[in-house]
């Protein structure tokens, strides 16, 4: 791969990055207020304002990635195009039947998410496909009658999910073919083509999202693509959910896999950070104001799930694997009716935030006990420039601390601990429940809050090393910048692996990798990875193996109750084993060398003057602490012992006592245990 | 009401014990093979100190909420060593219905220390007895519906002891998926005693003891607040069961609630007798269905411990419907009878009613055996309309999606589909029900327990009734409660129930 100037753009909830990567290695910035009503206007002056920091013409851009919340977004506000669904006769409410359980045990009116579709659009097909094939052919006439019905509905867009279509999709083929005739206007999604899986509640749920978000994404990638045309980008890539990225047309068509397209980028950014830092398992901890995402990475890749749910809808297709809790900087504590200290679930936002933004919040939070216990300074960046009001901070927690009997700094000291352990549970989630032992992990922590919280979460943890990376205000742009393209094809078999034809497995594989190819317009691309969800047949959940597609049937059943003996400690050597779901990747280019690990010295983000460190009273561990506080990391190679805070621009550092920050020549600072002499749990 | 602990060690520990039994969740729903387990997650599980109080549960299913310490308390007269394994499921031996079976293991320090047990439920797909499945809609007494097992031992130094289980296993349907589920509830349980010994080595055994007693004392005053927030006073409800599968006659349910101050007597003198068929329940059903009603109305987010219903007081005389005694058949009271209960407690205080049952049904003939519930229409709140096609009450199960069932068994589903204006109208409605059609595609048996076919949900502050459940057998209508056999190409349909509305429309 010969060294190309690559642009990546990442659209966030307040600001808009961008980083520049030049053919020399170089690195270059720029961040911008972002544009909520045009996503695009805010890329367009990122864009440039990296450029203008390089030198560099957009003519000169090779690549020009993109991440977005567009669909994230719609997602999550309910802003979607008038879909219709058709289902094969007699499952029309699938969508909204959901799997039957409600969301909450004890709220009995909480209802799940609302279906997309609502009834007077959902339309039966008379048609109908079992496991073993055709049952009753596909009624044209009628399916005619409906969508001319349909004609003058004004509807934007068209989901077909049929029963079986994993298996036999004719069927949808041709309805796709009667609605491109009858409704020529609208999108059409078919389900054996946008998700491939067999469940027919999570295929039809994610045809549908793809197909209520996919003209509000066309219309964005559009205007994205004319924009950089007329600045002289080349048309851009969209960062998918999968951590690589795509064309944006195929994006387009695609709706439903970008709906994570900025955290994917940011996790792709954390993986690197954790290969410099020489780690092969890593967990990334990104911390913000409202939420964390927890992510895990085996061997430099992000690990990858094959389904997930946001805003409470599943999306059956594959995704980084990001776990969110609903904790951040901007968690509210409170005390509840028996009479313990709470952190969360709700949120001070962005307005008014912490108390100590001095923006009229009352309530005490996270980022107001890390100001009173010393962590964070009161010139943080944290308020977009604004000086922290430590007497709001004071006031919120103190009326805290009377209801809870305790002292204002012991409410403090508590509310970080409890808010530290919601985000062990869910660090917990996200690696024990997947069969993952988090110890012998790095734990990579960015975001606003991040590297605050993550020395007292890796002790928790048992993992002794953290790394804050470089850049972290960056760090998704930069994940986008060095990603590479990558499409996926999945496609449910669900038959015993000893009745497959001997070479069943390499025909299905090359045929879903030649699909992924074609949708990248690189036809010979080679496989990157071939994954078999296998089941003992009978079960219900399928386990994740990676296969060559010459494994035989034997190879299939040695390599799944290897992982089933990993995972849950035991396995039946009769049972018979069951492929349940072929997953193929083909990935092309991405930056194999990380621009940060031997960046020339000229770039941005070197520090301009070393100031001198100063002393600061901090709390750890019951008792307040001189803590030595600089505004950058240590020169390489000289340790700074904790107590102490390192202020960089994007992050602020806690170093508690008993941990060693050093930084590298990349800019990254990491973390190490070192004492013994703190009981694991007292630090917080 | 006593140690006084400080308020964010009070966190951590609830927080450690309900992810230690999350945790015991997970291992359980991926390693188990039964479908009731893994798909449908019928299964919950628990930590106890030793004294057998439940300190922390995982929330999956309410039905065994106030079950589960039955189950511990069977065993406390027990010698325990370390790498013991106990199960069982005899309903008046601390289970609650025969394909539940409870499996517990004693926790310990190093040094011998006991430091309470580890418990976990699980709904097998068959445990035995005259029907496939163990649910019988028509059974008269116990050991029609399976084998019954007395709190035996069955792992001992850490392994399982295979003469025990398989002369237990021997008896059921599927005696190497009932291994495998054992084996995964016991794996589950394991998982509970390391998480419960790192605290332990971590705070100290005292300080893991004492972080139990101030969780339960938490919970405790969580619950009490909640009571006290409702208006003083005597409320009554009375509702019916639907004796279908005796034919003779509907059965009376009655509730006296009342609230003083802090405390909530539940007092159901006056229900009828138990009965010959199986709508049955052991006290410790009655109080599973009980507590559900109490957290509905008072505290949601209370941890799930025994402190939670200190306050509670349940009456049920022995020998009633509510507490029923041996030999008396259960199968329909776990899953029926439960539903009632709570709809009693809700109703007594003003909330219109969900669909009130599960609408259980076993398919099957010597080669399968499928079990499924379903969803239907939950009842109105005043601030907000019932949810449809969901489980109302006891149960929170998964469906089995249609091509996982196509797949794996001779069945094809004709229809799933929302039963539309089942729900009562309102100014808030309530949900509406759900219709699922399923065609046999060789001989097979059928059997259904099912309620709320003849007495609908009830609305509540003018809300109108939820329209009532309907069952085709061949297409031929059929009684709530009832089996019988299909042959290929035939179908049995079921309607199931909407819920009420509240407030007038």
């Amino acid at each position: 791969m010969p060294p190309a100037t690559t642009l990546a753009v990442d659209v966030g909830g307040t600001f808009t990055d961008a980083v520049l990567v030049t053919a020399d290695g170089e690195i270059h910035t720029g961040k911008t207020p972002t544009t909520p009503d045009d996503q695009s206007l805010g890329v367009i002056a990122a864009a440039e304002l990296a450029l203008a920091a390089g030198g560099v013409s957009p003519r000169e851009v090779d690549s020009f990635i993109h991440g977005m919340t567009v669909t994230t977004n719609a997602l999550l506000e309910g802003r979607f195009a008038k879909t219709l669904l058709l289902a094969t006769h007699g499952f029309e409410d699938i969508e909204q039947l959901g799997r039957q359980n409600r969301p909450s045990l004890y709220r009995l009116c909480e209802d799940r998410a609302a279906a997309i579709v609502p009834p007077d659009l959902r339309f039966g097909v008379r048609e109908r496909c079992g496991p073993d094939g055709m049952l009753e052919p596909l009624d044209e006439a009628s399916l005619r009658e409906t969508l001319a019905a349909c004609a003058g509905l004004g509807v934007e867009s068209v989901a077909v999910c049929l029963l079986f279509s994993f298996r036999y999709p004719e069927h949808e083929l041709r309805v796709g073919e009667l609605v491109a005739e009858l409704l020529p206007e609208a999108h059409v999604s078919l389900s054996h083509a946008v998700v491939g899986t067999f469940r027919e509640y999570e295929r039809c749920a994610t045809t549908v999202a793809d197909a209520a978000l996919a003209p509000l994404l066309a219309g964005y990638l559009t205007r994205l693509t004319e924009r950089a045309s007329a600045t002289g980008l080349p048309a851009p890539d969209v960062m998918l959910s999968n951590g690589g990225s795509a064309p944006a047309a195929l994006a387009a068509r695609n709706a439903a896999s970008t709906v994570l397209s900025g955290p994917a980028g940011g996790a792709v950014g954390m993986a690197r950070a954790a290969r410099r830092g020489g780690a092969t398992r890593a967990l990334g901890f990104d911390m913000g104001g409202t939420s964390t995402d927890i992510s895990v990475v085996h061997d430099g890749e992000v690990r990858v799930t094959a389904a997930r749910e946001i805003a409470g809808r599943p999306v059956a297709l594959p995704a980084s694997d990001i776990f969110t809790v609903g904790a951040g900087g901007g968690s509210i504590a409170w005390c509840d009716e028996g009479g313990a200290l709470r952190v969360g679930p709700r949120s001070a936002g962005a307005r008014p935030g912490p108390a100590c933004y001095g923006h009229g919040g009352e309530l005490p939070t996270v980022t107001d006990a890390n100001l009173l216990l010393g962590r964070l300074g009161e010139r943080s960046a944290l308020a977009g420039g604004l000086r922290l009001d430590r007497a709001a901070a004071e006031r919120a927690i103190d009326t805290l601390a009377g209801r809870l009997g305790i002292d204002t700094t012991e409410a403090a000291a508590g509310i970080v601990r409890i808010a530290n352990l919601e985000m062990l549970r869910a660090t917990g989630s996200a690696t024990i429940a997947r069969g993952i032992d988090p110890r012998d992990h790095t734990l990579v922590a960015f975001g606003g809050a991040g590297p605050m919280h993550a020395a007292a979460i890796a002790e928790e943890l048992g993992v002794t090393t953290v790394v804050c990376p470089a850049a972290c205000g960056v760090l998704s742009a930069y994940g986008m910048a060095v990603a590479g393209r990558r499409r996926d094809r999945s496609q449910s078999v669900v038959r015993r692996v000893d009745e497959l034809e001997h070479d069943e497995l390499s025909r299905l594989a090359e045929t879903l990798r030649t699909a992924a190819a074609a949708d990248l317009g690189l036809p010979e691309a080679a496989l990157d990875s071939l994954v078999c969800e296998l089941r003992y047949a009978g079960q219900a959940f399928e386990l994740p193996v990676e296969t060559e597609s010459s494994a035989t049937a034997g190879d299939l059943t040695a390599a799944f109750r290897a992982e089933h003996e990993r995972r849950y400690g035991f396995a039946d050597e009769h049972a018979p084993v069951e492929l349940v779901t072929l997953r193929v990747s083909v990935a092309v280019g991405g930056q194999a060398g990380d621009p940060f690990a031997d960046r020339p010295s000229s770039t941005t983000g070197e520090p301009e003057t070393r100031s001198a460190s100063r002393l600061r009273t901090v709390w750890f561990d019951g008792a307040w602490h001189d803590a030595t506080v600089v505004s950058e990391g240590p020169p390489p190679g000289t340790p700074l012992d904790g107590p102490a805070i390192i202020e960089q621009a994007q992050a602020t550092i806690v170093v508690p006592p008993g941990w060693r920050a050093t930084a590298t020549a990349a800019g990254d600072v990491s973390l190490n245990r070192t004492g013994g002499d703190v009981a694991p749990g007292e630090v917080s | 009401m006593s140690v006084p602990v400080d308020p964010v060690f009070l966190r951590v520990a609830a927080g450690s014990l309900a992810a230690a039994c999350d945790e015991m969740g997970e291992v359980l729903v991926r390693a188990a093979h039964s479908a009731n387990i893994k798909e449908r997650r019928d299964c919950s599980t628990g930590l106890f100190d030793p004294a057998g109080e439940m300190t922390m549960q995982a929330e999956h299913i309410p039905v065994h909420l106030g079950a589960m310490p039955a189950a511990v308390e069977a065993l406390l007269g027990e010698s325990h060593a370390p790498g013991d394994g106990w199960m069982l499921n005899d309903p008046y031996t601390g289970g609650t219905h025969l394909p539940d079976i409870t499996v517990v293991t004693p926790i310990f320090t190093a040094n011998g220390d006991s430091l309470g047990f580890a418990a976990c439920r699980a709904h097998h797909a068959d445990v035995g007895g005259d029907a496939p499945g163990s649910m019988p809609a028509d059974s008269t007494r116990l050991d029609q519906e399976g084998v019954v097992i007395p709190p035996t031992r069955f792992a001992h130094g850490g392994k399982i002891d295979h003469a025990v289980l398989d002369a237990i296993t021997r008896q059921m349907r599927n005696p190497a998926q009932r291994t495998a589920d054992l084996r995964a509830q016991l794996a589950a349980c394991r998982r509970g005693e390391s998480r419960v010994r790192e605290f332990a080595d971590r705070y100290g055994a005292d300080a893991y003891r004492e972080a139990l007693a101030a969780v339960l004392d938490y919970a405790e005053r969580q619950t009490r607040a909640g009571i006290a927030a409702l208006a003083d006073g005597e409320y009554a409800a009375e509702d019916f069961m639907e004796d279908d599968a005796r034919g003779t006659h509907d059965l009376s349910l009655r509730l006296k609630a009342t609230v003083t101050g802090d405390r909530l007597t539940l007092d159901f003198t006056g229900s009828d007798a138990q009965h010959e068929g199986n709508l049955n329940c052991p006290l410790a059903v009655t109080l599973s269905a009980c507590y559900f009603a109490v957290r509905v109305l008072t505290a949601p987010d209370v941890p799930a411990c025994a402190g939670a219903y200190r306050p509670v007081e349940v009456i049920a005389p022995p020998g009633t419907l509510l507490n029923a005694q041996p030999p008396a058949a259960v199968a329909g009271g776990n899953v029926e009878t439960s539903s009632r209960v709570a709809d009693l407690v809700l109703a007594a205080f003003g909330r219109a009613q969900g669909q009130g049952t599960m609408n259980n049904f076993t398919l099957g003939n010597e080669r399968f055996t499928h079990y499924e519930t379903l969803g239907g229409g939950q009842g109105a709140c005043p601030d907000a309309p019932g949810p449809s096609a969901v489980h109302v009450a006891m149960s929170n199960t998964l469906n089995t999606p249609v091509e996982a069932l196509e797949l794996e068994f001779p069945l094809r589903v004709r229809e799933y589909a929302l039963r539309r204006a089942s729900g009562g109208h309102g100014a808030q409605p309530g949900g509406d029900g759900v219709v699922r059609e399923i065609e046999a595609l060789e001989t097979i048996e059928w059997s259904l327990i099912a309620e709320r076919r003849r007495y609908a949900p009830r609305g509540a502050a003018g809300g109108g009734d939820g329209t009532p459940g309907r069952d085709f057998a061949a297409g031929e209508a059929v009684a709530g409660k009832a089996r019988g056999r299909l042959t290929a190409g035939q179908t049995l349909r079921i309607e199931t129930p909407g819920g009420g509305g509240h407030g007038h429309f």
